[in-house]
C-alpha cells in the first residue's frame, strides 16, 4: 500500500456482482490493486474469496460491475480475454498440471502455443524456471510421479513461463500435506520480492502476516476489511473478522 | 500382456509386421492343405485382405467421424448438437445390414450417373458411418471424463478453445475412450462380413462360395473362423499396445 514508487492500479474491480442462481457469491465488490502489491485474501469458506479471484481472469463471468486489468476491460470480447489471460497467471488449489505431458512440456506448452516461442527457447526458459523452484532434475517426469508440493512448484513455474504481470493463487497450499506446505510458501515468498503483483487466497495466516502488503477479508460475498496485515491481525474492525481470527489462531 | 505393457512400441510394430506377413503369406501354408482348402488358398488370402482393408478404412474414417460427432454432441451450438444426435440415433437404431443395402441401392439412384461407386466403396461408406456413430459415444464419454481443472488451467494460461481441445482435452480423452474404441474396432473386423450381402468378396463370402462348391462346410468355416481369430488378435494386440503407450503419466 505504501510503496515509495507511484502506485499504478493494474487491477480495478468496480461494484462486481456474481450470482449462482439466486445465491449472491459476490455483492458489489470494489477493490483495486497496484503493481507489485502482494495481497492476501482471507475469509471463511463460501465467503466469495475464490470466486472473486476467478472473476479476475474470467474463469467465472461477473454478472454486474466492471473489471479492468492493465487497462483492458474484461467482457465477452474474446480478444480482450486472450490479452488479459496472457497477463494474468493462475495457480490452482489442485495444481491442475496436464497429466499427459512431462513437467517440461507442461511449462513450455503455453509459451510455444500462445507466445509462439521457438521450442529451444521455451525449453531453456522452462529449465531456468524449474531451477528457480528447485526441480530441475524432475523435468522429464510426469506429474503423477511428483509429490503434491513439487507439483505445485511446477504449477508456479508454468504460470511464470508466460511472464505474467499478475499471479493469482487460489488456496495454493490447501491440498497439500502439512510437511509440503513450506516448500511452496518458500517459492511464493521469493516471488513476492520480485515485484510481481500477487493475489493470494489463503488460509496460511502466517504467510499472510509475514509476506503480504495488504489483507482483504471476505465475508458473505463482500469485502469486510481491507487493510494492512499489521492492523488486521492485531486489531480487526469487524466482529466477524475477530471471530474468524479467534478460530484460526488455534493453529498457532 | 506384460510384454505389451513394457514395450508398447515394439509390440505395435510386431503386430503390424505380423499382420502384413500373415495377409501375404497366408496362401503358402493354406495351399498345402487338402481339398477343399488347398485349391482355394489364394481366395482365402484375398478375402482376408479385403476384410482387413474394409476394417482399416472404416476404422480410420470411423475414428475421425467419432471425434467430430463426439465434439459436436458437446457443442454449445444447438443445431450442430441436433445433427450429431440425429446421426447417432439413426445409425444405432437401424440394422447394419440395412445400412449397407441402403448405401448400395440408394446412392446410385441419387448420385449423377458419372459417379460410379464400387461395391467395396459402398460397404466402406456404410461401415464407416456405422462405427462412427458408436465411436461418437465413446469419444463423448472420453471428453466428459477430462477433469474440468485441466481445461481451466489451459484457458488460464491463455490457450484458445481450439488449442485447449487439441493439446489437452483430446489427448486426455483418448486415454479414456481408447478401450471402448478398440472394442468397436474388434466388432468391425467381424461386422465387415455383412458386406457379403452386396457381393463384396471378403473372407466370409469366400468361405460361403468354397463350401457351396465343395459341400464341405466344416473345414471351410473352421478355416475362416481361424483367420478371423488371428486378425482380431492382431488388431487387439495393436490397440492394447497403443493403450499402454498412452497410459504414461497415468495413475497406476
Amino acid at each position: 500500500m505504501n510503496t515509495s514508487t507511484t502506485p499504478t492500479p493494474i487491477i480495478v474491480a468496480r461494484n462486481v456482482d456474481k450470482r449462482f442462481g439466486s445465491f449472491y457469491a459476490l455483492r458489489n465488490v470494489s477493490a483495486s490493486f497496484t503493481e507489485g502489491q502482494v495481497t492476501a485474501i482471507i475469509g471463511p469458506s463460501g465467503s466469495g474469496k475464490s470466486t472473486f479471484l476467478r472473476t479476475l481472469n474470467r474463469l467465472e463471468k461477473h454478472d454486474g460491475g466492471e473489471i479492468v486489468i492493465d487497462g483492458i476491460e474484461l467482457n465477452d470480447n474474446l480478444k480482450h480475454l486472450d490479452a488479459v489471460r496472457r497477463e494474468v497467471g493462475m495457480v490452482f488449489q489442485s495444481f491442475n498440471l496436464f497429466s499427459h505431458l512431462t513437467i517440461l512440456r507442461n511449462i513450455t506448452l503455453a509459451p510455444m502455443r500462445v507466445r509462439k516461442m521457438p521450442k529451444a527457447e521455451a525449453e531453456a526458459k522452462a529449465m531456468g524456471l524449474l531451477e528457480r523452484v528447485g526441480l530441475k532434475s524432475q523435468a522429464h517426469k510426469y506429474p503423477v510421479q511428483l509429490s503434491g508440493g513439487q507439483q505445485q512448484r511446477v504449477a508456479i513455474a508454468r504460470a511464470l513461463a508466460m511472464d505474467p504481470k499478475v499471479l493469482l493463487f487460489d488456496e495454493p497450499t490447501s491440498a497439500l500435506d502439512p510437511e509440503m506446505v513450506n516448500e511452496v510458501l518458500t517459492v511464493m515468498r521469493e516471488l513476492a520480492h520480485t515485484g510481481i503483483t500477487m493475489l493470494v487466497v489463503t488460509h496460511e495466516m502466517g504467510f499472510a502476516r509475514e509476506v503480504a502488503d495488504r489483507v482483504i477479508f471476505f465475508d458473505e460475498g463482500a469485502i469486510l476489511e481491507d487493510t494492512t496485515p499489521q492492523a488486521f491481525f492485531t486489531n480487526p474492525d469487524h466482529e466477524r473478522a475477530q471471530a474468524f481470527l479467534a478460530q484460526v489462531r488455534h493453529g498457532f | 500382456m506384460n510384454w505389451t505393457k513394457r514395450y508398447p512400441g515394439w509390440t505395435m510394430f510386431g503386430a503390424m509386421v505380423g499382420l502384413l506377413v500373415f495377409l501375404w503369406g497366408l496362401a503358402i501354408p493354406l495351399s498345402a492343405a487338402p481339398a477343399p482348402i488347398g485349391p482355394a488358398a489364394m481366395q482365402f488370402a484375398e478375402g482376408a485382405r479385403i476384410t482387413v482393408w474394409l476394417t482399416l478404412i472404416a476404422g480410420s474414417v470411423g475414428v475421425v467421424l467419432g471425434v467430430l460427432a463426439g465434439m459436436g454432441k458437446l457443442s454449445k451450438f444447438l443445431p450442430l448438437r441436433w445433427v450429431c444426435d440425429f446421426y447417432v440415433w439413426l445409425i444405432r437404431g437401424t440394422p447394419l445390414l440395412l445400412q449397407i443395402l441402403f448405401v448400395w441401392l440408394v446412392i446410385p439412384t441419387v448420385m449423377p450417373a458419372s459417379v460410379n461407386l464400387s461395391d467395396f466403396a459402398c460397404a466402406a461408406i456404410a461401415l464407416s458411418l456405422n462405427i462412427g456413430a458408436y465411436n461418437t459415444e465413446c469419444v463423448r464419454a472420453g471428453i466428459l471424463a477430462v477433469p474440468h481443472g485441466q481445461i481451466e488451467a489451459a484457458r488460464a494460461l491463455g490457450l484458445s478453445p481450439l488449442q485447449t481441445f487439441m493439446d489437452v482435452i483430446l489427448p486426455q480423452s483418448m486415454r479414456v475412450a481408447l478401450p471402448a474404441l478398440a472394442n468397436n474396432l474388434a466388432s468391425l473386423v467381424k461386422d465387415s462380413s455383412l458386406a457379403y450381402a452386396i457381393s463384396v468378396v471378403e473372407l466370409t463370402m469366400v468361405g460361403y462360395r468354397v463350401q457351396a462348391e465343395s459341400y464341405q462346410p466344416i473345414p471351410v468355416f473352421l478355416t475362416i473362423a481361424t483367420i478371423y481369430l488371428i486378425l482380431t488378435t492382431a488388431f487387439t494386440t495393436l490397440t492394447s499396445a497403443l493403450e499402454a503407450k498412452l497410459e504414461v503419466g497415468q495413475k497406476r
